[in-house]
């Protein structure tokens, strides 16, 4: 962490050990690198004819129906087929299985129950296709790995299946069941989750405009609490969070076939509420520098390096509260936040960069060219 | 609060043993979400028909009446039938067997007969049906008493007018039923011509308009449409539990192992408001009656994270204060002052996503703005006040240094 730095009382300031204006092209042209991977990502995704959208949407955005089975047998890659054409053959062509990786909590009581019986081999566990349940689940804790190596689950719930299809109305997926359990004896619907079309255009089209409103909101707010250029270049830094936050899962959309529902609009929120928080903690210190400064005539681009040098320790350490707590919930918590999770981490992580290196930046270009001469004006709220 | 410190922690034990009470004395009754306890939630949509070309609140209510009505005979306690938007109906039902079953039921058109007693006093169907009922009211006789109101179509005026005067003689009963339930059996006392009557007999207002749209929702003519159907096993629901709930207590853990790593003994006392943070909050999630969800749990979980946020602001600025060379005291009330404006300000900010949150959203979407919110707002209590008393007890008490410059 930083070296801390005191308040001046004398003419000569000391502006901390970080030059953040001198090197401010630097630290912008960094972080235009790290969107440029997920800006091509969104590009791919929209010129992708299956996707045409930035991401790839969830049932909650798309319609559709989501279906997780609780398989008593163990079943592995080739049943995929199988079980992608029972769906085939009841009008549900095109839908998406995948074997999920064992999950502590259901395959752990599967693993009591059928604790009597031996182990099958070992070899056919993970038999995973390196698609998205693979990697999501192996982001899971090496813990529960290694304790389902050791006990494979045979009971109750031998394997977990999830299968995205198109919107199933009526008895169906109970048709489905029936056919599945002939070829594979007892399933357990764990869960299903099904959107009709309609709602799920009015589910995106309310998420994407609370994500406009919470924009304006709280561009209006810091005009209030601040100034208005001091509010456009918090939301600058904001929309490289929020953008970062939205390539990353672009890519993982087609890395890992992610995709985003209403929990994921919910942590760009969030992120987007709390990833002001750095950002407003460096403004309060420079309208405190300003005031306190006011009569020594010094640069704006000095009382900006010199605040943000003041507050760098804690910029940090809040985000890091947030994180520690967000790392156990990703590392612990259930499967069903984990993506949450994720994108609360990520989003956290961007907007303390950009709280740090961006917005204040960026604030002092503004005022030095808008007001080059006497660029000390006393921001108060 | 106030300038004594005595007085303020008499406040905030007082506070403890109040949260401890509501905690263990509702322990057992914490409402959870589907998602972790299990069930189905339907969201059913009316639909215009040619009939009723527009769905106005009053179908609305009708709809939600006779939803209720269904879900209640299922006998599955503590379902919830809410009010979405214009004219939807979220209707969860915890633990169902059969979601389908479920389905069938609610999301079919409500059916609406009168029926007669016939010689072995058995009910039998008379022709009238909800398609000859127009409307039903609420109204008050001159003795004040709560009567319902009805209309007939034409084509009903005429059927109900033989009916009755075949049954006023004998002052015989009407049986009215819905879903071949019977929700009401007037005695019929005089024949009803003109196509508009009455029923009364002791009903308080929730009665008759109980009835009253359970009438109304026989003659409504809407379609409905499941539109969503979000059903959670109960085995995926207590395995999430287990896991947030871990989850929860070792982001606790690190946060305040962080804490004390990085403001000593500031950071411990830091460290115990929050842990008066915690059982605050939740003790409030339990008077409010806050349905927990794997979101929501979430959105504790990061208030938690979030909660101390405000002593690292105050207690780096403390830190500065004392280089500048301020008494202790000094140092840790311009810590908080100074501190204050941008607490309060980066609050407020998540408070206007979480305001956005509840408004747009629906079901988790809802669990997790409400919990971040309340933890934002008690944060700022347990932050500031709690944290600032515990300070000066200590500092009063030990003459220990709480303001003594640590390493950062």
């Amino acid at each position: 962490m930083s070296k801390q730095i005191t308040p001046e009382t004398t003419t000569t300031v000391n502006e901390g050990p970080l030059n953040l204006y001198k090197y401010r092209w630097l630290f912008i042209g960094i972080s235009l690198l790290f969107l440029l991977p997920g800006i091509y990502y969104i590009a791919a995704n929209m010129l992708d004819p299956e996707i045409r959208a930035p991401l790839k949407l969830g049932i909650d955005f798309k319609g559709g129906t989501l279906l997780e089975y609780g398989f008593s047998k163990h079943v592995s890659q080739p049943d995929v087929e199988k079980i992608k054409h029972v769906f085939d053959e009841h009008g549900y062509a095109g839908s998406v299985v995948q074997i999920q990786e064992p999950r502590v909590g259901i395959n752990k009581k599967a693993v009591e129950i059928g604790a009597e019986r031996t182990a099958p081999s070992q070899a056919e566990a993970p038999t995973m296709t390196g698609d998205a349940s693979a990697e999501k689940a192996g982001a899971q804790t090496a813990t529960v790995t290694t304790n389902q190596h050791e006990k494979q689950p045979t009971g109750e719930i031998a394997s977990i299946v999830s299968v995205r299809a198109k919107h199933m109305q009526g008895q169906v997926d109970q048709e489905i069941l029936k056919d599945l359990e002939s070829q594979y004896g007892h399933i357990t619907v764990l869960q299903k989750n099904s959107i009709g079309p309609a709602l799920a255009k009015e589910l995106l089209s309310n998420g994407l405009l609370a994500l406009v409103l919470a924009y304006i909101l709280i561009v209006g707010y810091l005009t209030y609490r601040f100034q208005f250029d001091f509010a456009v270049c918090a939301v600058v830094a904001l929309l490289h969070d929020t953008v970062f936050l939205l390539g990353m899962f672009a890519m993982f959309g087609r890395l890992f076939n992610t995709e985003v529902d209403s929990l994921f609009i919910t942590s760009v929120l969030t992120v987007i509420g709390f990833s002001v928080h750095d950002t407003i903690v460096v403004f309060d210190r420079i309208r405190e520098n300003l005031k306190i400064y006011y009569t020594k005539k010094l640069p704006f681009v000095t009382i900006m390096n010199m605040s943000v040098n003041q507050t760098l320790t804690r910029s940090i350490n809040t985000s890091l509260t947030v994180l520690l707590t967000m790392l156990a919930l990703y590392f612990f918590g259930g499967e069903t936040t984990r993506d949450f999770v994720l994108a609360i981490i990520i989003g956290v992580a961007a907007g303390t960069y950009s709280s740090i290196f961006n917005a204040s930046v960026m604030l002092a270009m503004w005022r030095n060219r808008a007001a080059a001469p006497q660029a000390l004006k006393p921001a108060t709220a | 609060m106030f300038k004594n410190p005595k007085v303020n922690l008499l406040i905030i034990v007082v506070l403890i043993m109040a949260s401890l009470w509501t905690v263990v004395k509702d322990k057992d009754n914490i409402r959870l979400g589907l998602d972790l306890k299990g069930g189905t939630r339907l969201t059913l949509q009316a639909e215009p028909t040619p009939d009723v070309p527009k769905i106005r609140p009053a179908d609305m209510d009708s709809l939600q009446t006779v939803i209720e009505r269904r879900v209640n005979g299922m006998g599955i306690g503590e379902s919830v039938v809410q009010r979405a938007g214009e004219n939807r109906l979220i209707v969860e039902i915890p633990g169902v067997k059969d979601p389908d079953e479920a389905k069938r039921l609610l999301g079919r058109v409500g059916k609406l007969e009168f029926k007669k007693l016939d010689a072995q006093r058995q009910w039998v169907n008379t022709g009238v049906s909800g398609k000859d009922f127009t409307k039903a009211d609420v109204a008050t006789q001159q003795s004040g008493e709560w009567i319902v109101q009805f209309t007939l179509s034409p084509s009903g005026a005429k059927k109900f007018a033989d009916l009755t005067r075949e049954l006023a003689p004998t002052r015989a009963p009407i049986g009215i039923f819905f879903d071949d339930e019977q929700v009401s059996a007037p005695a019929v006392n005089e024949p009803i011509l003109d196509g508009s009557g009455m029923i009364e007999g002791n009903f308080t207002h929730e009665t008759a308009k109980e009835l009253v749209d359970t009438l109304n929702a026989g003659a409504l003519p809407v379609d409905i449409d499941v539109v969503e159907e979000n059903t959670i096993g109960p085995l995926l629901g207590q395995s999430s539990i287990k896991q947030s709930l871990f989850a929860g207590l070792i982001g606790l853990g690190l946060v305040l192992a962080f804490m004390i790593l990085c403001y000593r003994m500031r950071g411990f006392v830091a460290g115990m408001a929050l842990l008066v943070y915690t059982l605050l909050t939740f003790a409030i999630f339990m008077t409010v009656g806050v349905t927990f969800t794997l979101a929501g749990i979430a959105g504790f979980i990061l208030s938690i994270g979030m909660a101390v946020d405000a002593n690292i602001l105050i207690f780096e600025r403390t830190k500065e204060e004392l280089r500048a060379g301020r008494s202790k005291w000094k140092a840790v009330e311009v810590g908080f002052d100074r501190a204050f404006p941008s607490i309060f300000d980066s609050n407020t900010t998540t408070l206007i996503t979480c305001l956005l949150l509840w408004v747009m959203g629906t079901g988790a979407v809802k669990g997790f703005a409400l919990t971040l919110a309340i933890g934002v707002g008690v944060s700022m209590f347990s932050a500031i006040t709690v944290t600032r008393t515990f300070l000066h007890l200590i500092d009063n008490a030990s003459g220990e240094p709480t303001g003594a410059p640590v390493k950062a």
